[in-house]
């Protein structure tokens, strides 16, 4: 049994050893080239994408099909209720042949489903880890893009979507265009922001994939196989 | 289990050399990788820069590495994490083993964790009764196949797609086929069963953030991301380097990492995980547990030479750009960490005795310095173990021999080499007595002076010689060459 007391003294016995091996180290340090010790410096510079909001969204929209993800812009709530009962029916002809769909508790999430034309088997919201599994479909918003790689963020302190997101074999995630910034510095930014960083946030660029036999790309390995990104702008 | 140890490293080498299925695997791995990794840095324009701002993150972080555990560790457990330490592999494995039975669990899912290779803590587990479950598609195959991984992100490269169809058919009860697909999706709805019935997912770290507590994995199968979200219990274990200062700093490590493994731009997820949830009613696991592995690396701080296997970040490019590796692949090795990284790392973690080949498997080429995105001088590590080996290791009689009589060839080459007129006399030597050796024009095996001249014969043991040339070049130029 690994007791508190053998916890405290192994994390001793550790710090020792790191601190006399790195006092022992330093009459070698000085032999090698100095080393420096530059700091990483985010790029601050805000780039010119932002000011422009439509080079933006198309620069996630290429970004997310180069590696296999689909996106869609839409401009009200009309086309984006369109855009999902396009979705739906697409999946429906092609590989689902129910539409049991999971959703997040997300700001009009709810309210997009009801509007749905789509006749849905089953709507159930925010399931328990022991329900996630039999579901089709997961919809969810996400909270923020990176355009120069097609990437989500999703906080799951935000909104319960860390199930719906991962476990159906499609996901459906709607984005504010807004919410769109230009590379991963931002982004690591904007996780920074926050007095306290959220205790989970993920970042996801497309579907899930893997090449583990024979190097062969096989998408949707354990997360969705489908990833949808509805932009509205 | 079939362990290959470290210490046959010579025999293992010959063994992969006769696959020819291994080899043509590798060839075809090692290469993709390499193109693709070329590609994505050159899309970059200052790659160079970020892996010098890189090693320069690393170094700092080896040089103040007990402040900046300390307020890694600080950050985490004021956000709910719990910190184990663990001197060694056997105490990561015991802490491990008692988390799993105060909690009674019996199905544990692991994502690929390389330190968790390194303690052979599935060993652990399936001793102390508790099922343990490999998620990511190339180490559940091999898992399987009870077999160890042979590349660092693709484990289990060296099978074909006919050996895992057999393997699913026999193992799962799938019904024959040589689809890729099929295979993936057999595998996904297999492993499904087991994430929900898990009690406890146990991942690994690439990153630990210092400035938040926060731990950060990546991956592109989802695997981490089901490990992490639905059992009750999180346990992520990670070895002791492995922090960065600052959230900001992942900019350049995110880049440089997938780029280098596998040539994206970034893995399909990205999981930040900082402590336990804030709120018991949100999704995600109840305990976080963070394991600290030491198992010798502490130790690797005492010199800066040697300090430097610990800004490796694992991405597996040394690997795909060493003629060594390309060839025999990593079974070979012996070890978890194969390649020129696992060349310099396992000697360092498991001591030189048992390790002695490793170091002289490599022409030291350089190539895994050039691909290298924190800038390990990975020749020069191999040179200084070498040198540790010759210097400080207790010798044999014969090896006092062999190295007294490797002394002496290298003053009568460096006496001839600096005296022309010895050089010229030797070269005219050698031309005479070669033909003892000479066979159908090149110098093959030279069994017959074995006795005399042990080196040479290991060295034409793999290779032809060239004989000496009838004339040398200066007697061609004196001849007509310089005439013209």
């Amino acid at each position: 049994m690994h007791t508190r007391t053998n916890n405290r003294a192994a994390r001793e016995a550790i710090f020792e050893s790191i601190r006399s091996h790195l006092a022992s180290s330093e009459h070698l340090n000085a032999r090698e080239e100095a080393i420096k010790h530059k700091t990483a410096t985010p790029s601050a510079s805000v780039s010119e994408a932002l000011t422009e909001s439509t080079s933006i969204v198309d620069s996630f929209k290429a970004s997310l099909e180069a590696v296999d993800g689909h996106c869609l812009v839409v401009h009200d709530e009309r086309e984006l209720v369109h855009a999902v009962d396009d979705i739906m029916r697409e999946l429906r002809q092609t590989k689902l042949s129910s539409l049991r769909i999971a959703i997040s508790d997300g700001p009009d999430v709810q309210r997009l489903v009801d509007l749905l034309d789509t006749d849905l088997d089953e709507v159930g919201v925010t399931p328990s880890r022991s329900d996630v599994f039999r579901f089709d479909i997961g919809i969810s918003r996400a909270q923020a893009g990176i355009a120069e790689t097609g990437t989500l963020l999703l906080d799951s302190s935000r909104e319960r979507h860390r199930l719906v997101s991962l476990v159906p074999p499609v996901h459906i995630a709607i984005l504010d265009a807004s919410a769109i910034v230009a590379t991963l510095s931002e982004a690591l930014t904007l996780l920074r922001r926050d007095e306290q960083v959220s205790p989970i946030v993920t970042l996801v660029t497309g579907p899930s994939r893997t090449a583990d036999i024979e190097l062969t790309l096989a998408i949707g390995v354990h997360g969705p196989q489908e990833l949808y990104v509805v932009i509205r702008s | 289990m079939n362990h290959v140890t470290s210490e046959t490293f010579d025999q293992n080498a010959k063994a992969a050399l006769a696959d020819v299925q291994l080899r043509g695997a590798l060839r075809n791995a090692t290469s993709l990788f390499g193109r693709r990794r070329l590609a994505a840095a050159t899309s970059l324009d200052n790659w160079e820069d970020l892996r010098s701002q890189a090693r320069a993150i690393k170094d700092d972080v080896l040089l103040h590495l007990d402040r900046y555990l300390e307020q890694f560790v600080a950050n985490a457990e004021s956000r709910g994490a719990r910190f184990h330490w663990a001197r060694d592999a056997a105490e990561a494995n015991a802490i491990i083993c008692s988390l799993a039975s105060e909690r009674g669990a019996r199905i544990i899912v692991k994502s690929k964790s390389m330190t968790t290779e390194e303690t052979h803590l599935n060993d652990a587990l399936e001793a102390a009764d508790i099922q343990v479950v490999e998620t990511d598609l190339g180490e559940y195959i091999i898992q399987l196949a009870e077999e160890t991984p042979s590349h660092i992100i693709a484990p289990a490269i060296h099978k074909t797609k006919h050996q895992i169809a057999e393997l699913f058919t026999q193992e799962l009860g799938m019904s024959p086929t040589d689809d890729i697909a099929k295979l993936t999706s057999t595998a996904r709805s297999t492993l499904r069963d087991r994430f929900a019935a898990a009690d406890i997912g146990i991942s690994g770290v690439n990153f630990g953030i210092a400035e938040t507590g926060t731990i950060l994995i990546v991956e592109n199968e989802g695997n981490i991301r089901l490990t992490t979200s639905l059992p009750r219990v999180h346990i992520a274990v990670m070895g002791i380097e492995k922090l960065v200062p600052r959230f900001a700093d992942l900019d350049i490590f995110l880049k440089l990492l997938p780029r280098s493994g596998t040539g994206q731009r970034l893995t399909t997820y990205q999981s930040f995980i900082t402590g336990t949830k804030t709120n018991p009613e949100s999704e995600g696991p109840e305990e976080l547990h963070i394991v600290m592995l030491d198992n010798g690396r502490s130790r690797m701080l005492a010199n800066p030479v040697t300090r430097q296997s610990l800004a490796c970040i694992r991405c597996g490019a040394c690997l795909n750009a060493c003629p060594v590796y390309q060839q025999i692949g990593g079974h070979a090795y012996g070890s978890v960490y194969p390649g020129p990284i696992g060349a310099v790392i396992t000697p360092q973690l498991m001591g030189l005795e048992k390790t002695q080949q490793l170091p002289y498997a490599s022409s030291l080429c350089g190539a895994c310095r050039e691909v290298c995105p924190v800038k390990i001088d990975i020749p020069r590590l191999l040179l200084h173990l070498r040198s540790e080996i010759t210097e400080n290791s207790s010798p044999s009689v014969t090896q006092v021999k062999k190295r007294t009589s490797e002394r002496v060839a290298f003053k009568v080459w460096r006496m001839t080499m600096t005296r022309p007129w010895l050089y010229k006399l030797s070269a005219k030597l050698g031309r005479v007595f070669q033909i003892v050796v000479v066979k159908d024009g090149k110098i093959g095996e030279v069994k017959g002076i074995a006795r005399v001249a042990t080196p040479l014969t290991a060295w034409t043991g793999g290779r032809d010689l060239r004989p000496i040339e009838r004339r040398s070049f200066r007697e061609l130029w004196r001849a007509s060459l310089g005439k013209n």
